[in-house]
């Protein structure tokens, strides 16, 4: 495969934008529920608070602050083939929902509660064509 | 409804019965079978006295009450099998309370099993993509929740070794436990022991373990003997609530809708249903599959105000002599975790202490208890137990 050919392929589809304009940056895509207001990532279909069947796709924040988060020092069993130790953590997003997500750019253990990181989009690994799948972590904001 | 008495109880010791190095090889079976059988000599009652069956196992596949009961008899009876993470077999003797209670049954066995690899819990079943993105670790989303917990309470990664050490010292005083042959262990090998994902610690964290409980419940007119009837008090099961997330719900969940957690919904039921306060409680089972848990169960449950547990842990409020003795038996981090087993093995204790049976355990004049488990789903049961 030329590298002309190599693709990017998400990890999951609908997971984040594609940007459409030069100077655009990919935002994850939640879902608000036009009945009580709840938002939650991924998409949903339906309100789980109080079952409305119509929620709508919402473009969310590219920056939040770290709720919770945790060196993981096991490789887990099956299918990750990324780093150990590496981070994961709850990041809270303006918006009004927290996203579970890898932690990256820096040392594992060096993020907190409180910091503001911001939405990168990164190669997890290669599938068996040769792709670049691509993933969602969040990194510390450039000072 | 009527009262439901508890008319045996038999466990086969939590261990490794897997062949290895000399050990024992047992069958999953072999656990249930002993368990049932030391069930029905407490109770002294033969099989053809029981009239229907629930059991479970987070692990052992189809049919595991048909399996271990197929050793002993085949009657005809109802055998349903349940599955509910760490509170299986609570929830498997919540059903035979109700069969019992509404008068369908008079006679009920209540069964749990695991039989597990050694190690820890491991990953929950995510989609593929969480997975390729490592969130799918349960230690790690656990440490999630316990970062919080640290954050709104003060509570340090000292609190949770203390608990590991108190629950550690009370399996040395209880024979079917996994570490009752085992040394105690101190704050520092705790804290020092390897990380798992931070900061949670390899000895905060409970052994998977084989085991089987088994509890055999009946109306008081079957009762053998009229000695110091124990009745089941309460059962009360919740599951989920919208906003807590997964698991306890702590690092996740909604940002503006603040629902009670389905443990804390739980405890609300029972204190309103039962006609008891966490005041009246002799002796309490709270869940520890991690110890960290230990001190947000008892907060959530309401034995003691938020942030309050670890102060009263320090001050050995809930050791066995203490005002409010915890997990006397060694918990899920003394027993080990042999996880469709775990919830019965709460109850049994409770059980032993209100029979005046738990040894160098006892808690003196202890009347009525109750006990807890969180299990996957999420759940979470309270049985509350009284003579």
């Amino acid at each position: 495969m030329t590298a002309s050919e190599k693709k990017q392929v998400p990890v999951s589809e609908g997971l984040w934008t594609t940007p459409s304009s030069p100077g655009e940056k990919p935002q994850l895509i939640g879902s608000k529920c036009p009945g009580c207001g709840e938002i939650v990532f991924p998409t949903n279909r339906r309100c789980i608070n109080c079952q409305n069947e119509h929620m709508e796709d919402i473009k969310l924040s590219r920056k939040g602050k770290i709720h919770a988060m945790t060196t993981v020092m096991l490789r887990p069993p099956a299918y990750y083939k990324g780093p150990v130790p590496f981070s994961i953590g709850w990041i809270e997003l303006p918006d009004g929902v927290r996203v579970n997500a890898t932690l990256l750019g820096a040392e594992p253990d060096s993020f907190k509660v409180g910091q503001e990181v911001e939405l990168v989009i990164h190669k997890l690994q290669e599938d068996e064509e040769g792709n670049d799948i691509m993933a969602f972590g969040f990194a510390p904001v450039e000072a | 409804m009527r009262e439901v008495a508890i008319a045996g109880v038999g466990i086969a010791k939590f261990g490794r019965y897997d062949g290895q190095k000399g050990r024992t090889n047992k069958e999953a079976e072999d656990l249930g079978e002993e368990a049932i059988v030391e069930a029905l000599k407490y109770a002294d009652m033969e099989w053809k006295d029981m009239q229907a069956a629930f059991a479970g196992s987070c692990e052992q596949g189809m049919a595991i009450g048909h399996r271990c009961i197929g050793r002993i008899g085949e009657t005809g009876i109802p055998i349903t099998n349940v599955e509910g993470g760490c509170s299986t077999s609570l929830i498997a003797l919540r059903h035979a309370y109700q069969a019992v209670a509404t008068e369908l049954y008079d006679v009920v066995l209540a069964l749990g099993v695991e039989k597990l690899k050694p190690g820890l819990l491991g990953a929950w079943p995510d989609p593929i993509w969480k997975k390729m993105m490592g969130l799918d670790v349960i230690p790690a989303q656990y440490a999630c929740n316990m970062v919080r917990y640290m954050e709104d309470t003060g509570s340090t990664m000292e609190d949770f070794a203390r608990v590991a050490v108190q629950e550690r010292h009370n399996a040395t005083l209880n024979p079917n436990a996994l570490f009752f042959d085992a040394s105690e262990i101190t704050m520092e090998e705790v804290l020092n022991s390897r990380m798992v994902a931070w900061p949670l610690t390899l000895l905060m964290c409970s052994a998977n373990a084989d085991g089987a409980t088994a509890a055999i419940v009946c109306s008081k007119e079957k009762l053998r003997s009229k000695e110091k009837i124990v009745t089941i008090a309460a059962s009360v099961q919740t599951g989920g609530v919208y906003g807590r997330g997964e698991t306890e719900g702590k690092a996740g969940g909604s940002v503006k809708i603040q629902n009670l957690n389905h443990g804390e919904l739980g405890a609300k039921q029972v204190w309103e249903t039962s006609g008891y306060g966490p005041e009246d409680m002799d002796v309490i089972g709270v869940y520890d599959a991690f110890s960290p848990s230990f001190l947000w169960d008892l907060e959530e449950a309401g034995f003691c105000k938020p942030g309050e547990a670890r102060h009263l842990l320090k001050e050995g409020y809930f050791e066995i002599g203490g005002k409010l003795p915890v997990n006397t038996d060694g918990g899920i981090m003394g027993r080990g975790h042999p996880t469709g087993a775990t919830g019965i093995a709460f109850a049994i204790e409770i059980f032993r202490q209100l029979r005046e049976e738990a040894g160098p355990r006892q808690v003196a004049g202890a009347k009525i208890g109750i006990c807890h488990t969180m299990g996957a789903g999420p759940n979470s049961v309270f049985t509350m137990l009284k003579r």
